[in-house]
């Protein structure tokens, strides 16, 4: 096996250069469809004795399609912890420390992702128990009701930070239909709902906790063929379900939006300026494109950060997201300032920079430069097993292969400076633009 | 940009060696990455008097100001292609200043690198913007964002009140304000020596390019070493309380006192498997995770530690290079909602005093030596990482932590964690740092000892209810000149 930053770094710089072919995601691995539904991708890597497993399940914030139900995939991945006949808690605990694991999940809007990273010597050890937990999980009510305290202590750590409260008043703005108009862990309300909602959670389970919907990814010391037959053994007599969700599309936003949010507590003020934004791609330029423009117009080495961060100093972050959803979600730009009476020249900045790539192509060198640091920050950042399988399973939650990898990087490569002003005219339109400031007890 | 943005944060160094020139650490290897370590045996402790913030803002300087020769954005557009930057932490006894390259780019960014640590330009541009992150990261980032963190910042600062290591490594705000870029050319000159420094350097360089670090790193002044002196932190007895009064939803709590432990002395062993016995970070199943948590809700996590971990809420290991001379034992309850707050302090203390008193079980010994020998393996699992615990090695004078920590784990017994226990955690008395609104209410209940039952949102099995009986009522050792309210506004001015 070919280490990852061997083979995509053995040439120069040069060799990232637009026409040089090559792997984005350089590791050989194994895929393969069980006849439950379930997919198993194995990756052996060099990196000796560590095992690192990811279990992505295609189901989180967005599948929250009841009213008064969000924030329930999130806590439906704290009840996966409570145990099974065969393995209670006490017993799943104690298995994970005998194998020096670290072990534990998130929830994001597509998926939810349990992982465990161990000695190699434990593999058949824990797949056995992941089976189990996945196929027989069994809680009380008292323990459903239990845990949705701590599902409520989550909420009460991130509630000190007002980046938190900002992405919810966001999205709570931007969207009226579609469940990406709450965060993960979900509106307050229903969170303090949670205990008297032990009946759902189980229809939760029987809905998404089927093999159609999860993928298995395994990075490491590791034989293929040895995880394959072990998958099979633990996991092949899983039952699929039949149960698809009506997820409502977006209808497309009429008319510029504001928010304003009161921190009560002393803070510095904050910015983002969002528009809407295509689903992820590995076929189409505009989202691979509006991925570039949110390094071209805001990353360190921009004329903006320059200008607001070096320079004139009147913000000390600024950064562009641009997701990658399942379905359409926002192309924002955040940033926080050093005094509330800059807010609105800093958003005239942002606005102008985005009508800049509209009016005129970017410089196909500062494209190309673009293009190689995604490259090479990629490749940087596959630099043990755990980070292989992590990043795997990122996309596993989007199109369910590693191949989406190579292809979303072989689309950045098509991207021409046309491309960009192409895309910035279509997504960065009035109408469609949402703005959320957040002000509070000024600093002293 | 598709990366998680976790804002930039502050970290913060004291000589050990009297042996003239650098260091090195060298983990040569096939890789075609070549990773950077330099680290400096001087940090915050070093702070002259009445300058706290001066080392973590000359580091600043460095990793994020431009040279003699370059400005900050010529640096930035140079490493931009190359995606690679400089990172600096700042503690109380070391500065790291660390990076990543491809190998065909080493000299490019070598030259670069070499050049902010050895002939920085001292802009006053460069200054006005780094004094005010470092002002914002104080009053907002932690004051303002972040209760958990400024709880174990407060919880350091009490328990160190008078001592090198007392003030929080980024400085405080008046003195920020106050300070000049001659303050900083000042404690670079005295603590930038060559006799401070490792230089750790690991991946497929050539081997001529460490000699090549070694002689341009002997250009810095020879310099005697940055020793000063620890007192031992001064004793308490009983609970000693701060309540830090803030507009915030929970209540959180830091709980700690200074052990005389630390990496390589013969009792660090035993009381890791205690440390982890009892609450490893951020993994499930540690003592106070199952009793606090998993038993009853209180709230989403509870950890134990014997070393500085900074940052924990955003990260499941510790980063290297945070090596100290003195450390604390520390608890970190997360936050809890208000109305069981005073019963979640009884239940921690009432947990750790058991745990003191009773020590491990011969199974639960076994199964965290097992734990502990298994899972140093995923410590160092980046090039990184191993780097920055060979440095830390070196200072502590142990050999390869892997090596030393299963060495020494294969020979511990359950005995020798108990007595280690009792030896070093069974302190006289306490600090509590509690970070909450309606502080004089709480510290009236505190002070009050009157009973604090527990309601459940659902029924519980009895064995929980009946030790509830006991911990409703667990005294807290605290008498009212022991507690103080410390409104936010004024901690690190």
């Amino acid at each position: 096996m070919v280490p990852v930053i061997a083979w995509l770094l053995l040439g120069s710089v040069a060799a990232f250069s637009a026409d040089a072919p090559r792997k984005a995601f350089p590791y050989a691995y194994d895929q393969h469809d069980f006849p439950n539904g379930l997919r198993l991708i194995s990756i052996p890597t060099d990196y000796p004795n560590v095992v690192a497993l990811f279990i992505v399940v295609q189901a989180g914030s967005r599948n929250e399609v009841e009213p008064g139900r969000s924030g329930f995939a999130h806590l439906f991945e704290h009840m996966m912890f409570r145990g099974t006949p065969a393995f209670p808690t006490a017993k799943y605990e104690n298995t994970l420390k005998l194998a020096g694991a670290a072990s534990n999940a998130y929830t994001s809007d597509d998926h939810t992702a349990y992982h465990t990273t161990f000695s190699k010597e434990d593999l058949e050890t824990i797949l056995r128990m992941e089976a189990d937990r996945f196929q027989n999980l069994a809680y009380s009510p008292e323990a459903f009701k239990t845990e949705t305290q701590a599902v409520l202590g989550e909420y009460n750590k991130n509630s000190a930070n007002p980046v938190s409260k900002l992405h919810e008043v966001l999205r709570d703005t931007a969207f009226d239909r579609h469940t990406y108009k709450h965060t993960t862990m979900g509106f307050l309300k229903d969170i303090q709902d949670m205990p008297n909602q032990y009946d759902y959670s189980r229809l939760f389970f029987e809905r998404y906790y089927r093999p159609e919907y999860t993928t298995i990814v395994v990075a490491g010391d590791i034989a293929p063929a040895t995880v394959r037959a072990l998958v099979e053994k633990y996991w092949g007599a899983w039952k699929p379900g039949s149960y698809r969700p009506q997820i409502p599309a977006e209808p497309a936003q009429q008319g510029a939006r504001k928010n304003q949010i009161a921190w009560p507590t002393q803070t510095l003020p904050w910015l983002v300026v969002a528009f809407h934004s295509p689903a992820y791609s590995d076929e189409e330029k505009d989202q691979a494109a509006l991925d570039l423009i949110s390094y071209l117009g805001f990353s360190e080495n921009s004329d903006l950060y320059q200008k607001l961060v070096i320079q004139e100093q009147k913000v000390d972050a600024l950064e562009a997201s641009n997701p990658d959803r399942v379905d359409p979600y926002l192309f924002t730009v955040m940033t926080r300032l050093k005094k509330a009476d800059d807010i609105d020249a800093v958003r005239e900045d942002f606005l102008k920079t985005l009508a800049e790539f509209q009016s005129s192509p970017v410089s196909l060198e500062r494209l190309d430069q673009v293009k190689r640091h995604l490259r090479y920050s990629f490749a940087l950042g596959l630099n043990n097993s755990e980070a292989i399988a992590g990043t795997v399973a990122r996309f596993v939650a989007l199109r369910r292969t590693p191949e989406t990898i190579n292809r979303l990087y072989e689309v950045y490569d098509r991207v021409t400076p046309e491309d960009i002003q192409r895309v910035a005219r279509k997504y960065f339109g009035e109408d469609s633009r949402t703005i959320v400031t957040l002000t509070g007890g000024q600093a002293q | 940009m598709k990366t998680a943005w976790i804002p930039t944060l502050l970290v913060m160094g004291s000589g050990l060696w009297a042996a003239a020139g650098p260091k090195v650490v060298a983990l040569p290897s096939q890789s075609p990455l070549v990773t950077f370590r330099f680290v400096f045996l001087t940090g915050s402790a070093s702070d002259p008097a009445n300058k706290p913030g001066a080392a973590a803002l000359t580091a600043a300087m460095l990793a994020e100001g431009g040279t003699r020769e370059m400005t900050y954005k010529q640096i930035v557009d140079a490493m931009f292609p190359m995606a690679t930057s400089v990172s600096q932490q700042v503690d109380k006894e070391m500065i790291a200043f660390s990076g990543t390259t491809h190998v065909d780019n080493l000299q490019a960014f070598y030259k670069i690198f070499r050049a902010m640590l050895l002939d920085p330009g001292w802009r006053q541009d460069d200054f006005k913007r780094l004094r005010d992150d470092a002002v914002n990261y104080l009053r907002v980032s932690l004051r303002g964002n972040n209760d958990e963190e400024l709880g174990k910042e407060v919880l350091y600062n009490q328990i160190y009140a008078g001592h090198p290591y007392g003030h929080e490594n980024a400085g405080a705000i008046s003195a920020l304000e106050k300070m000049t870029i001659a303050d900083l050319q000042a404690f670079y000159r005295a603590q930038f020596t060559q006799s401070n420094l490792i230089i750790g350097l690991a991946g497929g360089y050539p081997e001529a390019f460490l000699d090549q670090v070694k002689a341009d790193f002997s250009k810095l002044p020879a310099g005697p070493p940055a020793a000063i002196g620890l007192p031992a932190p001064k004793p308490v007895r009983g609970i000693r309380m701060t309540l830090v009064e803030k507009n915030t939803r929970s209540v959180a709590y830091s709980i700690g006192f200074p052990i005389d432990v630390k990496r390589g002395d013969p009792d660090y062993p035993a009381l890791l498997v205690a440390q982890s016995y009892l609450g490893q970070h951020r993994l499930s199943g540690g003592r106070l995770y199952e009793r606090l948590r998993q038993a009853r809700g209180l709230n989403y996590g509870d950890y134990a530690y014997i070393e500085y971990f900074p940052r924990g809420m955003f990260q499941f290991e510790p980063d290297p290079n945070l090596a100290r001379r003195q450390q604390i034992f520390q608890i970190w309850i997360r936050p809890v909602e208000p109305p069981t707050a005073h019963f979640a302090l009884r239940l921690a203390l009432y947990e750790f005093d058991k745990f003191v008193k009773e020590g491990l079980s011969e199974e639960a010994f076994q199964r965290m030596r097992t734990f502990l020998t298994k899972y140093v393996n995923l410590l160092t699992k980046t090039k990184r990482a191993e780097l920055g615990y060979a440095i830390d090695s070196q200072y502590y004078g142990i050999p390869d932590y892997n090596s030393y920590l299963k060495n020494s784990l294969a020979k511990l017994t359950r005995e020798d964690v108990n007595r280690a226990i009792r030896k070093h955690l069974g302190a006289p008395g306490l600090d509590i740092v509690v970070v909450a609104k309606n502080c004089e209410e709480l510290k009236k209940k505190f002070l009050d000892g009157a009973p604090s039952p527990m309601t459940y949102n659902s029924p519980k099995p009895p064995e929980v209810l009946e030790e509830d009986k006991v911990v409703e009522r667990w005294k807290i050792d605290l008498q009212p000149d022991a507690v103080r309210i410390l409104p936010v506004e004024k901690v690190f001015e």
